[in-house]
């Protein structure tokens, strides 16, 4: 090494230290966003309640539909109730970060299409005679869901971390990152 | 305080790693910031002090149910120290990026 960097005045710092900050602070504010969004898993789970919702109310039993319905709806319903405490005892993302109402939009649109591509499916193939006409649409709508779901928690991963960003460019302006 | 904005306070690792989390949230779970950066209670507990010392920092207890439970946040001047930090990095880098990246080479990463 013949070169040596020489550290700012005032502060001992070399460039490559403050880019190595600048990274670190950018990396935290990543994880923070990372750990606020709903986990892959989720959508899965949510998924699997949807199609076996489905198949017990084709499967015409009164038996099978007392139970399984009441309990996927319950294991949906305590997934969903339970996750959003969970990640808002952590931690709670800064009010300028949150994705506001294009993520909400985001997050509405994809309640919109997954019921439009149950109900659509389903009385399709209602109406064409086809068997297990509602296992079958609920399963295009739990498709949609697996899909979209991650997808439309991407567009809000980017969305937020644009917004923090932003914060970091203002800096210099006298913004608060 | 030093040149410029720049913070010696905020600089050090393991506080630059807590403000940093502080800046984008509203605040955050003591058992979190904890675990996220792989510090040990007391470790945590020593650097949040320091940063409440400086007004950087507010720590809030709060009893949920039975259990306690610590939340530290960042404080107003404390988002405001650490815009300052950020912007004199900022300008650090693109001063020397201005003073040309060929005439001073770039250290490698560690």
């Amino acid at each position: 090494m013949g070169d040596t960097e020489q550290p700012e005045a005032g502060t001992g710092t070399t460039r490559t230290e403050a880019a190595a900050e600048l990274a670190e602070i950018k990396l935290r504010q990543q994880k923070v966003i990372e750990s606020v969004l709903v986990r892959v898993w989720y959508w899965w789970v949510m998924a699997a309640g949807m199609v076996a919702i489905g198949a017990a109310r084709d499967s015409h039993d009164r038996v099978v539909q007392a139970i399984t319905i009441p309990l996927a709806v319950l294991v949906m319903v305590v997934l969903t109730g339970a996750m959003i405490p969970e990640v808002r005892r952590r931690i709670q993302v800064h009010s300028a970060t949150q994705p506001g109402a294009h993520g909400a939009a985001a997050i509405f649109g994809l309640i919109v299409l997954v019921n439009a591509a149950t109900i659509a499916t389903a009385a399709s193939l209602a109406g064409h005679r086809v068997a297990h006409p509602l296992t079958i649409g609920y399963g295009a709508g739990a498709a949609v869901l697996v899909i979209a779901g991650p997808l439309v928690m991407g567009y809000c991963h980017r969305l937020m971390l644009t917004r923090a960003r932003q914060q970091m460019k203002d800096a210099p302006n006298g913004g608060t990152p | 305080m030093n040149t410029a904005g720049f913070d010696e306070l905020i600089h050090a690792p393991t506080r630059l790693q807590i403000v940093s989390l502080l800046a984008a949230s509203q605040w955050a779970d003591f058992k979190y910031i904890r675990d996220e950066l792989g510090l040990s209670d007391s470790a945590l507990s020593k650097q949040l002090s320091i940063l409440e010392s400086a007004g950087y920092v507010e720590i809030r207890k709060a009893f949920v149910g039975k259990r306690p439970r610590t939340s530290a946040s960042l404080s107003k001047a404390g988002r405001h120290a650490f815009g300052q930090h950020v912007a004199a990095l900022q300008r650090m880098l693109a001063k020397s990026q201005q003073d040309g990246g060929a005439k001073t080479p770039m250290k490698p990463t560690a």
